[in-house]
């Protein structure tokens, strides 16, 4: 239950961290995103519930911060977010006894995959909004640069959440005998 | 499924309907309660990036100094030959500058207002801003510096406001082109991929043949922009197969935006 607690103050302040992070421009200024990587590591170190409590704080606080209300108009619903990391975390909860068997390359990867997969939906959401769809090279690097990104930092954090976990003596590891 | 979770499934799905339930008028308050419930961090956030900012600036490699002492070496060559043609310009611009500045000599009720953050999302081009309902700013308020338009006002809190900066595709200005009877839509592009983003002015009539250089102005249509704010510069114009569109270099550099002004009104 720390972990718990300790992952949503981490989403709160990795969320409020992006806004200082500027994009990257030899990227055709993906930006860089870290706090699904959070999400989705919680999503394999956390029991179901808390998975789903996860996913609705981060996709609302995702929601509030960025999507815009331009005149009569939300061009994303508010609480499609957390629709998004929900289904995208189950998906990642189904493979959390190869985590807990200590295998973490499938998650890394897929973290980037989910990370651009949301970027992708939201993309989809404001051109059906907006009319006029295109897909030229500069929108693909906008959703697979952030998906690269998270790929490759998704080691290092989903490494230094372990370690968190372990610190805060999180209860998963037993689990690892019954698997492993 | 566990009895467990599937409860927490069911209440998840409540929390989302609920939330999906949401109106616009709804989203915009509960926005705005998120941002002003944010806002200490914002703050404390904006002050340590320009603390790190000032610090990574003052460390300069070698490689950039010596880069940085050839062009200031050609900035100076220039600046010589120019300086006797401009010496009786530059006396009265800097008694200007001095007498006034942009505040007192604008027709407009402006508020000062700092960039807290720059936007952190993909797809929507906004900045966040100190200043909010307590200094009675309300949605859909211009926001202009001295160089032209940056902006319109969107969700409003009680300290914090978010901007929608006008290379943002949703950002619709009626414009009027200088030395023209032109008269079209500018708007932000989808992606910007480069590193200067430019704006579409759209509508405009197949007979316009705009040259580069020629500023757009807002136009005071709409009800939103006051008429006269400068928008941007004309780089290309180009015919579509039932109206001309011209791309326009935005008149404020939005990347290097520290200090805005908020249009309240008119004096």
């Amino acid at each position: 239950m720390i972990l718990f607690f300790i992952l949503l103050g981490l989403v709160l302040l990795t969320q409020i961290a992006e806004f200082y992070i500027p994009p990257i421009d030899w990227m055709y200024n993906a930006h860089v995103y870290i706090v699904p990587v959070i999400v989705f590591y919680g999503a394999v170190a956390l029991p179901f519930p808390l998975m789903l409590a996860l996913a609705l704080f981060a996709g609302i606080l995702l929601d509030a911060l960025t999507v815009q209300v331009i005149g009569a108009k939300v061009e994303i619903s508010l609480g499609s977010s957390m629709l998004l990391y929900a289904v995208l975390a189950g998906i990642m909860h189904g493979l959390r006894p190869l985590f807990i068997r200590g295998r973490w390359e499938a998650h890394c990867i897929l973290s980037g995959i989910c990370t651009s997969a949301i970027i992708l939906a939201q993309y989809l959401m404001i051109t059906f909004r907006r009319g006029s769809p295109f897909f030229s090279r500069e929108v693909w690097w906008q959703i697979g640069g952030p998906g690269l990104i998270a790929m490759l930092i998704a080691p290092l954090v989903f490494w230094i959440l372990n370690w968190l976990a372990r610190l805060t003596g999180y209860p998963y590891l037993p689990e690892r005998s019954r698997f492993g | 499924m566990s009895r467990t979770s599937f409860i927490a499934l069911l209440i998840f799905g409540a929390i989302l309907g609920y939330f999906l339930s949401f109106g616009t008028e709804t989203t915009r308050k509960f926005q705005a309660g998120v941002y002003q419930w944010l806002a200490p961090f914002f703050t404390t956030g904006s002050g340590l990036q320009k603390q790190i900012t000032s610090v990574r600036t003052g460390l300069k490699s070698l490689e950039d100094l010596e880069r940085e002492n050839a062009s200031l070496r050609v900035d100076n060559r220039q600046l010589r030959a120019t300086n006797e043609a401009l010496r009786d310009v530059e006396r009265e611009v800097n008694r200007l500058r001095h007498a006034l500045n942009y505040r007192a000599r604008s027709a407009f009720k402006l508020v000062p207002a700092e960039i807290v953050t720059r936007d952190s999302s993909t797809w929507w081009h906004t900045v966040t801003i100190n200043r909010g309902k307590e200094d009675h700013i309300e949605s859909d308020m211009p926001v202009v510096t001295d160089e032209g338009l940056v902006g319109k006002t969107t969700t409003v809190s009680k300290t914090i406001s978010v901007v929608l900066l006008v290379t943002d595709e949703n950002c619709k200005v009626a414009a009027s082109v200088e030395g023209t009877r032109e008269q079209g839509i500018v708007s932000g592009e989808r992606i910007a991929g480069g590193l200067a983003p430019m704006l579409d002015l759209n509508f405009l009539s197949k007979q316009a043949n705009l040259q580069p250089g020629q500023k757009a102005y807002t136009s005071g249509v709409g009800g939103v922009f006051p008429s006269g704010l400068l928008i941007g510069a004309v780089k290309t114009f180009r015919l579509r197969e039932l109206d001309g569109q011209a791309k326009l270099a935005p008149a404020v550099d939005l990347s290097k935006l520290e200090d805005v002004f908020i249009v309240t009104g008119r004096k």
